[in-house]
């Protein structure tokens, strides 16, 4: 998805501060700690065992604010299922390796959650570089169902590897015709070099052409670049009204910041950016957010009964928590997971086999989540999920629209 | 015209960043020829301090004027502990350098839970200027980095305190003799790049955010600067700093030009940077401005 791997840098991965910072929040919240990972067992027994669901996410690293998030939802989801007496009457047991926001580190410990703890499946992995690295060593070698729950740039078709976050279709089918029928016409991509900007760009692009807007310009930059004054000279001078951002952090700060200082939203510019979400005004100021646009498969202002009682009760489990449950952050996508998983074993009758349950997760569907239902689309291994257009308002993001069950459009 | 007047503000303003980050840098590497690799860490620190008054309720600019007295102390007492033992082994030092500011990095990324904040400017928006505009806070920061330099080089240069820390500098024995406590100059030198680098972090982490890897994303220009104006003097890596800070805006710049835009591309900017300034270095390997004073 959005915040690639960067190029290694000496200190990144696991050190010892937050190692402990890791490790102590994960104790406070009941987890055991276990030959190089960490465990969560039902506090009741079932005599076939538990089902045991491996989590393999970035506790540590550049990517830890995701991946906190991560296994925060995953143990909400599995509490929410024990609590209701577990999948077909059996509980599940969560257990959970750290990748370390570094691929080279994350393929032996999530070798240990397959050969040594023998899980049923595994969900995690929030960059793609992540995924790239850790599918192999789930879905061939280790012969085991994969989740992956993080929004990403699409053409991830291997078999039993299952995506639940949003696909670049899902996010630009509603968005940028929505844009284009505001009246903005000069589209500007300034973009972070790697992966996920090009293959949404190239989604956006189509979009954008398809319906009489025109992209001025297309632009990669390294992803900590500091200095932008040429790309807003650019778009100021063109006359860009409307900016398709996909930089990234650490350059998009500044990035944001000169574009704003050069008046661009004061003489009407507009823009987006769809892995905006509740977490974003902490790393951005909520003046340059301002009337900034995205699309995402859930916002906390998402008005249904459900979700809204979904936030209220995780925020009552982590009070107080720096990792929000948002989109963003692969929340939704991790949720679902479960979820859809929990669905896809209940229709195996409680077969746990790797063949089985992949059969039925290939059609799973859930009718409440976060945003709403979702229903894994035969054949794809993607889900089709409701998609909304928000709007950033004094820290808030303001739906605009709704999209029922957009299609991911992958692997068809 | 109007696109020469903002190429100039954008240049000087960026140069201005660069000048502070390796001010620090330049009065340690110079003055006691010790590479400070944690130097990333103390603009880290600086920045850190304005984000932790935050924190407690306190405006931005308190935290700004408390940075370099804060990254000081911490400079102090890291000379106190581990430099003032190395300055016969400079590999040791360098390498116990990079030892410390990963600790501090790592430290920080724990504290702040490896996110990314904004974090305001004491004075926010921009003004305009012949239908353009310019940002307030780069304005503040172009003044202050000549302010700070002009002012660092009266006092080196100047004061008889400066001359006692070049002499011990360079000629401790002799120093020593003449009644010089070289250890407690060497412990001020130490902390006064240290507090350099403080107000640099504190003053530019609203243009960009806290995260735990700012510092480091300016230690391997920084340190090409010093390669570009030379070892040996306050103001050639200053120089060498304004210079590199310049070619960075610069260069992206040359992608107004038609048919340049066509083979540069902004990647391919900045890698012009490193190669352009390494042509320099090979020319000129002394630096602009050469070794010692006269």
């Amino acid at each position: 998805m959005a915040f690639i791997k960067k190029d290694k840098q000496p200190g990144d991965g696991m050190s010892r501060r937050s190692f402990l910072t890791g490790t102590s929040a994960l104790a406070a919240a009941g987890w055991t700690a276990v030959a190089g990972g960490w465990v969560l067992r039902p506090n009741w027994a079932h005599a076939a065992g538990p089902i045991k669901m491996g989590i393999a996410t970035d506790i540590t690293g550049a990517i830890a604010p995701s991946g906190n998030a991560n296994w925060q939802t995953a143990q909400f989801t599995v509490k929410q299922i024990n609590d209701a007496g577990g999948i077909l009457g059996r509980p599940i047991e969560l257990l959970l390796e750290d990748t370390a926001s570094d691929p080279g580190k994350a393929v032996s410990n999530v070798r240990r959650l397959i050969q040594k703890n023998n899980v049923d499946v595994v969900l995690g992995g929030i960059t793609s570089a992540m995924r790239e690295a850790i599918k192999n060593p789930i879905v061939r070698r280790g012969k085991t169902l994969y989740i992956y729950p993080q929004l990403y740039e699409g053409q991830e078709c291997t078999p039993h590897l299952y995506c639940t976050g949003p696909t670049p279709a899902q996010q630009c089918a509603e968005l940028l015709p929505y844009l284009i029928k505001q009246g903005y016409k000069r589209f500007a991509m300034p973009s972070a070099n790697y992966r996920w900007p090009q293959l949404l760009n190239k989604w956006a692009r189509k979009v954008i052409e398809a319906n009489g807007a025109e992209v001025v310009f297309e632009e990669y930059y390294p992803l900590d670049q500091l200095e932008y004054s040429a790309t807003v000279a650019k778009i100021m001078k063109e006359k860009v009204d409307h900016v398709f951002n996909t930089v990234i952090p650490p350059g998009l700060q500044a990035f944001t910041k000169q574009l704003y200082e050069a008046g661009y939203q004061d003489t009407g510019g507009t823009q987006s950016c769809v892995y905006y979400d509740e977490n974003s005004v902490n790393y951005v100021a909520a003046r340059e957010l301002e009337g900034t646009y995205s699309c995402l498969d859930y916002y906390h202002t998402v008005d249904d009964a459900f979700s809204q009682k979904l936030v209220a009760d995780y925020n009552k489990m982590f009070p107080n928590t720096k990792y929000l449950f948002t989109a963003g952050s692969a929340s939704t996508g991790m949720y679902r997971g479960i979820k859809l998983y929990e669905q896809a074993v209940i229709k195996t009758n409680g077969n746990l086999d790797r063949e089985a349950v992949s059969a039925a997760m290939d059609s799973a569907s859930i009718t409440n989540g976060p945003g709403g239902a979702a229903r894994m689309v035969p054949g794809t291994g993607h889900a089709a999920m409701n998609m909304y257009v928000a709007q950033s308002k004094g820290g808030k993001w303001n739906i605009i629209s709704k999209a029922d069950m957009v299609a991911p459009d992958e692997c068809g | 015209m109007d696109i020469v007047v903002k190429l100039i503000f954008d240049i000087l303003a960026f140069s201005s960043i660069m000048v502070l980050v390796v001010g620090g840098l330049a009065v340690i590497a110079s003055l006691m020829g010790i590479f400070n690799l944690a130097h990333g860490e103390f603009v880290l620190l600086g920045a850190y301090t304005v984000y932790l008054f935050r924190e407690w309720g306190l405006p931005e600019w308190s935290g700004m004027l408390a940075a370099p007295f804060v990254v000081a102390a911490v400079g102090y007492i890291i000379e106190l502990i581990v430099i003032r033992r190395l300055y016969t082994a400079p590999i040791i030092a360098m390498l116990a350098t990079y030892a410390i500011g990963l600790i501090i990095r790592e430290i920080v990324r724990g504290l702040i839970g490896g996110q990314y904040f904004a974090i305001d400017e004491p004075i926010v928006g921009s003004f305009e200027v012949i239908g353009l505009n310019f940002s307030i806070w780069r304005t503040v920061i172009i003044f202050v980095a000549i302010t700070v330099m002009a002012a660092c080089y009266l006092f080196l240069v100047r004061t008889s305190f400066g001359l006692q820390i070049r002499g011990s500098l360079e000629n401790p024995a002799l120093a020593r003799a003449s009644g010089v406590s070289t250890t407690r100059l060497y412990s001020f030198t130490f902390a006064f790049g240290a507090a350099l680098a403080g107000l640099a972090g504190a003053l530019m982490v609203p243009l960009f955010s806290l995260s735990a890897d700012l510092g480091v994303r300016f230690l391997v220009q920084a340190f090409l600067s010093v390669m570009l104006g030379g070892i040996g003097s306050f103001e050639g890596p200053v120089l060498g700093s304004a210079i590199l800070g310049a070619m960075v805006p610069g260069f992206q710049w040359l992608r107004e030009i038609p048919y340049v835009v066509d083979f540069v591309s902004p990647v391919f900017a900045e890698v012009l940077v490193f190669v352009t300034a390494l042509i320099i270095v090979k020319l000129r390997p002394q630096g602009l401005i050469r070794q010692g004073r006269s």
